[in-house]
């Protein structure tokens, strides 16, 4: 059973629905990331889980309790801000010690929790510093040492890594999945960092204007986007819209016009509905059209529009009788503009969506 | 514009200061101590000594504490609630709150003289409803001074205190409550220790304005003097410029060390620094 259970959840600011029969169930000990553009809802679902808001209908199950009226403090979930909200005049130990002191804990075990802590996210000797000054990766660790301390049943992050540089992202994202994980704490993570989501989570939720778009597995997502707008958010920049499909054979068969097309099935015959296939401007292949392609079917030709240099690769835009698809190809000599080439679908590549 | 000729702009404003502050105040503090030519405390033991002057200064003294205290205990939670409201009703409020500021002070004065008088509205209505016999004598007390003070100050307050709960970080709030706070916890914890800077600097401003006020305690104190109204006595009734000059610098001093102490206080439980 799960853990967490949203059902048919309502939530409106001014009389604007935010989320509107919203659900979504998390099992015990997983991390669940929330992902998807900014303004879809995240962290209104993220605060409606804390219950810092009010839904106008529906329920919040939590174990198997009615949660929905539980005041915020009662809940013991821990919450991690995007700003980090640390109490600006209370010391490092005294921000990690904040709630265990309201729960009248004795001073000595406040002091072995917190300093052990501590150590879990590598601050041991910073507890007299004030929050100020420490760095932002700092901050940050303080943040989740504060929300970790209490023995959440649930842990919540908001973005929390989006004011840290890259490097740093990096290194925080591998530690809260480390933490989590041998913790065994539930979690739900909001970000719109596809890679941030893909990398620390066992369940993404692709987020669209308070729906749930697609809920699944991080490389299922990647692999398998269940729609046009899964597939645009996590860089699928190219689409055709199919005019017929066949599914009798091996492979899907399409078609628009005179073109033909094939792509794979998918394994335990998932998903791969609709008529609007996608792929990623890295897994297209270019070849000149003076050459012959190694493979037949499966290919388009056109002209090279743009070239732009992107370090590891090339990117082009390929103009052809289908519109305009955008390429990443290696290569040590690039295609010239205006260049005649031929593009190739690898067919297990191609995806369809709805 | 040459970064090295900015100050420029400051030179007016400094030398109108200069002509027109600083150096009164520089001349008026050093004729305090040398009336005629030479070094002497005179002037000052004069003063210490005369029980009138002392009980002036007492009661200025407790007029303005009072009243700062009044308007903390009045503007803390009206400012708490400004700032929470909603734009519209923030709005208005703040207007509302502002408005007495906007009154000359001699009207407002007089509106409590009517108020506040032995047949005014305040002691006509308790006698009416037969919870007081005789009239309660509170026109022309310190009483009625601060009651005018209070009205003065209040916004005063209000506004500065609304200008730093406005920047408090309600996310603090949030984190607070999600650790296991209650509301008021959250509060007692993090709001009121967040807002105790700028409540110290309100109180500064509250203080020193009632300890220089000279309109509303001339107008609502009768026959009882504070120290301005008594400088003033001093130097347009009696003409005694020496005495009035010495009141000044005794006021002075009282008001630096009052800001001094309160701002060394704030700056200390100010997290920011
Ligand atoms: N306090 C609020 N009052 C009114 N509208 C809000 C408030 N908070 C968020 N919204 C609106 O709700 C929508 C979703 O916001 P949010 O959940 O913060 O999105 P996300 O976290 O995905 O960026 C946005 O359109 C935002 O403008
Ligand atoms: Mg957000």
């Amino acid at each position: 059973m799960a853990l967490i259970s949203l059902e048919q959840v309502s939530v409106a600011y001014d009389n604007r629905f935010i989320l509107e029969d919203f659900n979504l169930q998390i099992e015990k000990g997983k991390l669940l990331s929330l992902l998807g553009p900014s303004g879809c809802g995240k962290t209104t679902t993220l605060r409606l889980i804390a219950g810092f808001l009010n839904a106008e209908q529906g329920k919040f199950m939590f174990g198997g309790k009615d949660y929905t009226n539980v005041p915020v403090n009662k809940r013991n979930f821990g919450f991690v801000f995007q700003s980090y909200a640390l109490f600006p005049h209370m010391s490092v130990y005294d921000n990690v010690a904040f709630g265990l002191r309201l729960r009248k804990m004795k001073e000595a075990e406040v002091k072995q929790r917190v300093t052990r802590m501590l150590e879990i996210v590598s601050l041991g000797g910073f507890e007299k510093r004030l929050p100020k000054a420490l760095s932002g990766g700092q901050r940050q660790r303080v943040a989740i040492a504060r929300a970790l301390v209490i023995e959440p049943d649930l842990l919540l992050f908001d973005e929390p890594l989006s004011n840290l540089d890259a490097n740093l992202r990096v290194n925080m994202r591998v530690e809260i999945r480390r933490i989590q994980q041998e913790l065994g704490i539930t979690t739900v993570y909001v970000s719109h960092d596809q890679e941030e989501c893909f990398s620390i989570s066992d369940q993404v939720a692709v987020m669209n204007s308070g729906k749930i778009e697609q809920l699944a597995h991080p490389t299922t997502i990647f692999k398998y986007p269940a729609s046009e707008y899964v597939a645009r958010f996590i860089g699928f920049g190219n689409f055709i819209a199919f005019e017929s499909r066949s599914d009798a054979g091996e492979d899907i068969e399409l078609s628009r016009g005179a073109l033909k097309f094939l792509a794979a099935k998918r394994p335990n015959g998932a998903g791969n509905l609709g008529m609007l296939g996608a792929i990623r401007p890295d897994d297209l292949q270019l070849w000149p059209s003076t050459q012959e392609a190694p493979l037949s079917g499966n290919t388009l030709s056109g002209r090279v529009q743009v070239s732009t240099y992107l370090g590891r690769s090339y990117q082009y835009e390929v103009e052809t009788e289908l519109g305009v698809f955008t390429v990443n190809q290696e290569m040590d000599v690039p295609f010239a503009q205006g260049e005649q080439v031929t593009i190739y679908f690898p067919k297990d590549k191609l995806v369809l969506v709805q | 514009m040459n970064k090295r000729y900015l100050y420029l702009l400051l030179l007016p404003g400094f030398l109108f200061l200069a002509a027109f502050m600083l150096i009164p105040i520089i001349l008026t503090i050093v004729s305090t101590f040398m009336p005629d030519g030479s070094l002497t405390l005179e002037g000052y033991m004069t003063f210490f000594r005369d029980g009138y002057f002392n009980k002036i200064l007492l009661t200025t003294l407790r007029v303005s504490v009072v009243t700062t205290l009044v308007c903390v205990v009045l503007g803390y939670p009206a400012a708490y609630y400004i700032s929470r409201a909603g734009i519209r009703k923030k709005s208005i409020l703040l207007a509302l709150s502002i408005f007495p500021l906007l009154t000359s002070p001699v009207v407002r004065s007089f509106s409590w003289m009517i108020i506040l008088g032995k047949k005014g509205l305040l002691n006509t209505f308790l006698m009416n409803i037969g919870l007081i016999q005789k009239p309660l004598e509170i026109l022309y007390t310190p009483v009625a001074m601060m009651v005018g003070l209070v009205h003065l100050f209040l916004p005063l307050i209000i506004i500065t205190l609304l200008g730093v709960m406005e920047n408090l970080d309600y996310e603090l709030v949030r984190a607070a409550r999600s650790l296991g706070a209650s509301s008021f916890t959250a509060f007692r914890k993090i709001i009121f220790p967040l807002t105790v800077p700028g409540l110290i600097i309100g109180s500064i401003l509250v203080f020193v304005g009632s300890l220089t006020a000279y309109t509303t305690p001339a107008l609502l104190g009768g026959k009882e003097r504070v120290v301005a109204t008594f400088l003033y006595q001093n130097a347009m009734t009696l003409n005694d410029w020496q005495a009035a000059s010495v009141i000044a610098v005794i006021m002075i001093v009282i008001t630096f060390v009052v800001v001094g102490l309160m701002n060394a206080w704030a700056n200390r439980l100010n997290p920011k620094g």
